[in-house]
């Protein structure tokens, strides 16, 4: 009896241990993989990178090709990194504060506006935006080819699908907590943002992720609404090493290890936050 | 705090006053700086030719200076392009296609137009046609002019003592003898797929010589590439190629850049290419330099032996520009011997230049060097069909990948491609169609 009770739980034990070791597989095939062969390509010549093969370099320079990236067209790499910072915190910034707004005030107060709303905001995730009128737009606004103009752009086009993740989540959280908070004489911003805002938390987490992610990697909005030399974004000094007549891989995968780097070391960094943000959620549920 | 103010107040004065005292001098306005913007597209000879031609014009005229911004290349260069114009936030200089894609700029009402410009005359006629746009004449040509036609490892045609083919036959036996001596005759690279167009493309001056007019017939819908034995020997050619096993062996997933590495290292003896495809070799590969060279598409006969070429991108100044006067003052330089010569010094020597009186130095690659002879005469040159008709079907890259791989016959797909383009001159609202 024992017996069989052992082989079952080391049966168990092996099956878990098996598990495991595909999971790590699958991961390793789909994340470091390909990790390692931009890194394998950042450390090759020009001629050996061009065969884009799953090889040894002959000749390791990662260093001077990471330096040649940094330094191209006057260092524009730092300042593309200093730009898409900037677009990236404080569009993310603006969606979370007006999304969780919108989403709350959307979910909580039924008024004979919100079928209008609702409309604009699934308009707003259907309807592709229109490139020339927005740049007129931005032109009589004077904010075209500034920073802050991109800002906007980005939270206007992003804005619908926080406002859902928002007002599903809000749906979540009893509304007695609500009326305890007036009971205690709470204003109804005050309600907002200390009784419900840190509720929110799970899913402002997961906007902050998925729509930095979003901001940071968009190529297409800034190359249209920002041009200009100065305005460079990281996405677009890719386009320094890539063209159709001739590619410089190993610059091109030196500048794609640089552009991911920062992105992957904040969310290691922030992993736990991020991870208890995702459960506290669904525990509190 | 209060101090702070006053200065601001002061400087703006000053400012006001700096601005009173610029317009009372305004005839020397010539000499004000002026900084230029200037966009051009992201490949490596684009961005060469504008820097140094900026640098060239800077060192003579020290006030004015440039702002050179990179743009993308394929599609969405084309549209930023379209973009900018159309929102009139273009740079005061810009680079882009000439031919049929510029013809898609309306330039009637967004270029400055340079018909009667003196410093045109040096420009070569064939570069002026493609343009012009309802007569006038609208850019000047940049980097200098290249060719579709097959590049050669002139090694392997040492080692086994062939000669440059003249005829279609010719060529088809040199790749027997090369198959022989385990070379591979013919690269082909359908990973990317406008590289497979090239035995097609390459071939129009061979069609024009046999069905001349074609051009002009084919835009009015009087000759179709099924129906003109001339024009389907084009697609025939591909597929003879291909049923003779000349190809490499991973032809349908190789790259542009395996092509490049398979004629440079000596792995592939022809490589149907655009000829500056000498510019990544010359980067990548320059031991190989010397051991490439380039020869035209060859026909059926060999007295009407000549090259399809390629006419350079231009320069282009918007009307929405402020600063009008010193743009055009700066494609004067461009379009003039000196400025030719500032693009040759900083190295851009992968083809004839398209103004007059402007050589080439003698130590030019040999693939440069081959094109010589043909565009120095006119009649042993042709731009390609794309300059000649602004008829091109968007289908041509997966038909011709389909032909080259054996998928469909080259009949059949000349016809596809006849429907093909019928879509396209319908949009361009060409007659007779």
């Amino acid at each position: 009896m024992s017996q069989t009770h052992t082989t079952f739980r080391a049966a168990e034990a092996r099956r878990r241990w098996i598990g495991g070791a595909v999971a790590i597989l699958v991961t390793g095939v789909v994340f470091v993989l390909p990790f390692l062969f931009a890194l394998l390509q950042a450390s090759k010549t020009q001629a050996d990178a061009s065969t884009l093969s799953f090889s040894w370099p002959t000749e390791w320079q990662l260093w001077s090709n990471l330096v040649a990236v940094i330094q191209v067209r006057d260092y524009q790499l730092l300042l593309a990194f200093f730009n898409s910072t900037v677009i990236t915190v404080a569009s993310v910034t603006g969606l979370v504060v007006f999304a969780s707004m919108v989403g709350y005030i959307l979910q909580r107060r039924q008024s004979r506006w919100n079928g209008l709303i609702n409309f604009l905001v699934l308009a707003g995730l259907m309807i592709p935006p229109a490139v020339v009128p927005t740049i007129w737009l931005l032109q009589q606004l004077e904010l075209f080819k500034t920073l802050h103009g991109m800002v906007l752009i980005e939270i206007a086009y992003n804005l619908s699908f926080s406002i859902l993740l928002y007002r599903a989540f809000v749906a979540t959280i009893p509304r007695e907590l609500d009326e305890a908070a007036r009971m205690d004489g709470a204003k109804p911003w005050q309600t907002f943002f200390r009784v419900i805002f840190p509720l929110l938390k799970p899913v402002t987490v997961t906007n902050i992720v998925v729509q930095s992610i979003a901001i940071f990697n968009d190529f297409v909005n800034p190359l249209y609404y920002l041009p200009g030399k100065d305005n460079v974004t990281v996405q677009l000094t890719l386009y320094n090493f890539q063209s159709q007549f001739e590619t410089q891989y190993n610059l091109l995968f030196s500048n794609v290890l640089l552009v991911t780097i920062p992105p992957l070391i904040v969310f290691v960094f922030f992993n736990r936050q991020i991870v208890a943000g995702m459960t506290a959620g669904a525990v509190k549920g | 705090m209060e101090e702070e103010k006053t200065d601001m107040k002061t400087t703006f004065r000053r400012t006001g006053l700096a601005l009173v005292a610029l317009s009372a001098a305004a005839p020397a306005w010539a000499q004000d700086p002026v900084e230029l913007t200037f966009l051009v597209d992201n490949g490596p000879p684009s961005v060469a030719q504008a820097e140094a031609l900026a640098a060239a014009y800077t060192e003579l005229n020290p006030h004015v200076t440039f702002d050179i911004e990179l743009r993308v290349g394929s599609i969405d260069g084309d549209n930023l392009v379209k973009t900018r114009l159309a929102t009139e936030e273009m740079a005061d200089i810009f680079l882009y296609n000439s031919g049929s894609l510029f013809q898609a700029l309306a330039p009637t009402r967004t270029i400055v137009e340079l018909t009667d410009q003196p410093f045109l005359d040096v420009v070569s006629d064939s570069f002026e046609a493609v343009v012009t746009a309802d007569g006038g004449v609208y850019g000047v040509p940049i980097g200098p002019g290249f060719a579709g036609g097959i590049m050669y490892n002139r090694a392997i045609y040492d080692e086994l003592g062939l000669e440059v083919p003249l005829t279609w036959d010719d060529f088809m036996a040199n790749n027997a003898a090369i198959d022989e001596a385990g070379y591979v005759p013919i690269a082909q690279t359908y990973g990317d797929t406008w590289s497979a167009q090239l035995l097609v493309l390459g071939d129009y001056f061979n069609v024009e010589a046999d069905s001349p007019g074609f051009a002009e017939r084919y835009t009015n819908n009087e000759a179709k590439f099924a129906t003109d034995p001339a024009a389907l020997r084009s697609f025939e050619r591909l597929e003879e190629a291909y049923e003779a096993g000349y190809f490499n062996e991973d032809f349908g997933a190789a790259t542009y850049d395996d092509g490049i590495r398979m004629i440079a290292t000596g792995e592939a003896a022809h490589y149907p290419i655009l000829s500056l495809a000498i510019d990544p070799i010359a980067e990548q590969y320059p031991d190989a330099v010397p051991d490439i060279g380039f020869f035209a598409q060859p026909g059926d006969d060999p007295d009407k032996n000549g090259l399809t070429i390629w006419l350079p991108n231009a320069l282009y100044v918007p009307q929405a520009s402020e600063n009008i006067d010193e743009a055009v003052d700066f494609l004067a330089f461009v379009a003039s011997q000196a400025g030719c010569q500032a693009q040759i010094d900083a190295g851009q020597v992968s083809g004839p230049y398209l103004i007059e009186g402007c050589q080439l130095p003698e130590d030019v690659p040999q693939a440069t060097r081959d094109l010589v002879p043909y565009f120095n005469d006119s009649d042993l040159n042709l731009p390609a069909l794309e300059f000649l008709s602004p008829v091109k079907g968007p289908a041509l890259p997966q038909l011709t990948v389909e032909v080259g791989s054996g998928i469909r016959s080259a009949a059949e797909a000349a016809a596809i491609y006849d429907e093909d383009v019928k879509k396209a001159a319908q949009q361009l609202g060409l007659p007779n169609w």
